[in-house]
This record gives C-alpha cells, sequence and structure tokens, in this order.
C-alpha cells in the first residue's frame, strides 16, 4: 500500500524548506485539538509529500486552552506554519486567518479530525484542474460515503439544507462540510471578505462565491463521524438560522463590496525569491 | 476495519489490520488483543502495513496492550507500519516506546 519512497518523501518535507512557492496549502483550523491534531498531520504531510508538489501546512488555532499550540510548536516541521490565537474567536476566524496567510496556487482547508481522509483532495483537485474556483467536499452529494453520523446529525443537517437552498439558492447541498478547496485568487477574493467567525461562515463563503459568480462545484467525499467533535448540532442550527438574516443584512448594506481584511495582516513572504510582497486582497 | 488473526507459533500470534483504526474500531480491538493475552498469546506482531490511519483512540489501546504484554512477559511488535502510521508513530514518539520492524 505504501512504499519506502513515500517515507522519505515525507521526511524531505519535514526537515528541507520548500525552494519554490507552493503549489498547494492545507490549512487546519483547531481548538483543544491536543489528542487528535497530531495524528492527523501525520495523515496529511505523509500524503500530500507523495503528490510530488511543493506543499506548506498551516495549523490556525483558536486561542486553545489544552497544549494544542505547543504540541504542534515542538513537532519542528519546517514547512508547518503554526498560526496561534491569544483568544477563542470562532472557526471561521481560524480559517480566515490560515486562508489569508497561505501561499499556495490551491489551498485547502481541512478539520482537525480528520472526518474527511486526506486521500480526498484529489477528489478536489481534478475539479480545480478542470476549472472550478471553489470545490465543496460533500456528504450529500451523490456517491458520498457518509459513516457513523448520528441521528441528530442528520435531521438538523438536512432540515438547514432545505433552508439554504430555499432561502439563498446556493445549489450546494452539504454547506458545512470542513473540507474545501480554493484557487488562490477565489480563496483571497471571499476570505478577505468574511465576516463571521462561528461555523456559519461556510455558508457565508458559499454565499459570497455565488455573488461573485466562481465557479463552485461539489464533489462526493467519503466521511466518518469523529468522535469527540466540538459541533453540538442543535445549537448550531439555530445560530445558522440566525446568521443567514445577518448574512443578507450585510450584503444589502453593502459589506462584502470591499475586502474587510487585507493581506497586510497576514504577510505572504517571497522567502524563495527574498522578496517581502504584501499582497494587496483583491 | 477487517481483522484478520493468525497464530504462528505457541503463545505467538500476527493480527493484521486493514482500514481506519479509529475510535470506532478502538473498543474492538482492544478486547481482541487483551483477550489474546489473556489466553496465553504473550507475543503479538501487529501489522499494520494496510492501515492508512491511527487516531488517539487507537494509539492508546496500542500502548496499553504493549505494556500488557510485557508485564505477562512478552511484548507486541509493530510490523511494516504503512507510511502515515509510521509517521503518525513519530510524531507521536511511540516509535521510542515499541519496538518496530
Amino acid at each position: 500500500m505504501r512504499s519506502v519512497s513515500d517515507l522519505d518523501a515525507y521526511r524531505a518535507w519535514a526537515s528541507t524548506p520548500i525552494a519554490a512557492r507552493p503549489t498547494y496549502s492545507v490549512v487546519i483550523p483547531c481548538y483543544n485539538e491536543e489528542l487528535r491534531i497530531l495524528p492527523t498531520i501525520g495523515a496529511i504531510a505523509t500524503h500530500m509529500s507523495t503528490l510530488g508538489e511543493p506543499w506548506e501546512l498551516l495549523v490556525a488555532d483558536d486561542g486553545s486552552t489544552d497544549a494544542t499550540v505547543q504540541v504542534v510548536e515542538d513537532l519542528d516541521l519546517v514547512n508547518l506554519r503554526l498560526l496561534p490565537a491569544k483568544q477563542n474567536t470562532g472557526k471561521g476566524d481560524a480559517v480566515r486567518r490560515g486562508m489569508l496567510a497561505a501561499r499556495g496556487d490551491i489551498v485547502l482547508f481541512a478539520d482537525a479530525d480528520q472526518s474527511t481522509p486526506i486521500e480526498q483532495f484529489e477528489r478536489l483537485l481534478a475539479e480545480i484542474e478542470a476549472g472550478a474556483d471553489v470545490v465543496v467536499g460533500s456528504r450529500a452529494a451523490e456517491g458520498a460515503d457518509v459513516a457513523n453520523k448520528s441521528i441528530v446529525r442528520k435531521i438538523f443537517s438536512n432540515g438547514l439544507r432545505l433552508v439554504v437552498k430555499g432561502i439563498f439558492r446556493i445549489p450546494v447541498a452539504d454547506t458545512q462540510c470542513g473540507f474545501k478547496m480554493f484557487t488562490s485568487d477565489a480563496s483571497t477574493t471571499l476570505f478577505s471578505r468574511q465576516l463571521l467567525d462561528d461555523f456559519s461562515f461556510d455558508l457565508e463563503i458559499l454565499y459570497l462565491a455565488k455573488k461573485f459568480e466562481l465557479n463552485t462545484v461539489e464533489v462526493p467525499v467519503r466521511w466518518i463521524d469523529a468522535p469527540g467533535s466540538k459541533v453540538d448540532p442543535k445549537k448550531v442550527a439555530m445560530d445558522f438560522l440566525s446568521d443567514l438574516s445577518v448574512i443578507k443584512r450585510n450584503d444589502r448594506h453593502g459589506r462584502y463590496d470591499k475586502p474587510n481584511h487585507t493581506v497586510v495582516e497576514h504577510q505572504r513572504r517571497d522567502e524563495w525569491s527574498g522578496d517581502e510582497q504584501i499582497h494587496k486582497a483583491a | 476495519m477487517d481483522v484478520n488473526e493468525v497464530e504462528r507459533e505457541t503463545g505467538t500470534i500476527t493480527v493484521s489490520l486493514l482500514g481506519r483504526f479509529d475510535a470506532h474500531e478502538s473498543e474492538r480491538i482492544k478486547t481482541q488483543l487483551h483477550d489474546a493475552l489473556e489466553r496465553g498469546d504473550h507475543n503479538i506482531d501487529l501489522d499494520l502495513s494496510e492501515v492508512n490511519f491511527v487516531d488517539s483512540s487507537a494509539l492508546a489501546v496500542l500502548t496499553s496492550s504493549m505494556k500488557r504484554a510485557r508485564e505477562l512477559g512478552g511484548d507486541l511488535r509493530i510490523v511494516s507500519p504503512s507510511a502515515p502510521v509510521r509517521v503518525i508513530f513519530e510524531l507521536t514518539r511511540l516509535d521510542r516506546a515499541f519496538v518496530i520492524c
């Protein structure tokens, strides 16, 4: 299944700074994941290193109060960037910071519990290579393989799906799956405008993708419900419904017309060229 | 996840796992390993060549089983771990606790 060369590829990535702009960036948002983060980093780092392209890993911490930050710092992986936060603000904030700091041509954010195995990366990549700007891993698209999802989560997921499609007309069956891929330009356009910091940020991003007419594709993925999930389905559903009206109101008031976060906050330093370039958000 | 158990000689078995070893599987595997230890199979070679992911609960099961095996005078060895599993053992520093061959 895996060869010695896969191990060699990982070891090279782990110890040698990439010498070119990364083709891929993988962003892992996390909050109090001291137990789950290392296996996830191991799985992602091994797989991504086999793809034969320079790549970087960003761990965007959301103000963890456990040992997550220390555990990641101690790894000393040269192509891993840790983005700590002083306080817990919400998954949306962590994802945004990670996405705006990413330097890759193609950027994926993936949940810290590996509920969507990283081996699904190539499924989404194929759509980017076919011309998509945004690719949504989906538990609801035909062909998806969903394991161990609780009945409560299923009920709330299906209910929200109906509301999102009916009110927002977003043609995505699963807005909430934490496995989404973007071109660099799409990522900058969307995440520089994102305003929501909680779990509704996914919906906001897809709303903006529709607003800016970005080519958004949904791809069925394999998904395993990981125990210890921080998602409280009922609470998320109630917050979600409230945030739906916030997104609409923000748009009516023109709050998405220009970026709300500039990349000056998250400098993208071209270390490989020796130049420091401040990329302004689109 | 598929599990295959083969007795190589008296007191020594090879257990081969296939697939994802996570919290959904950990109790079942823990029971199987501890049952093997209690019936006298104190040397267990755990073949992880076809396992693509182990999470923290799986690692906890392996650690507790290894410790029990050693208490009984045997060992639980990790055999031919796949690349991602090998890396996970290294990142968690469990490669220093287990015999990996």
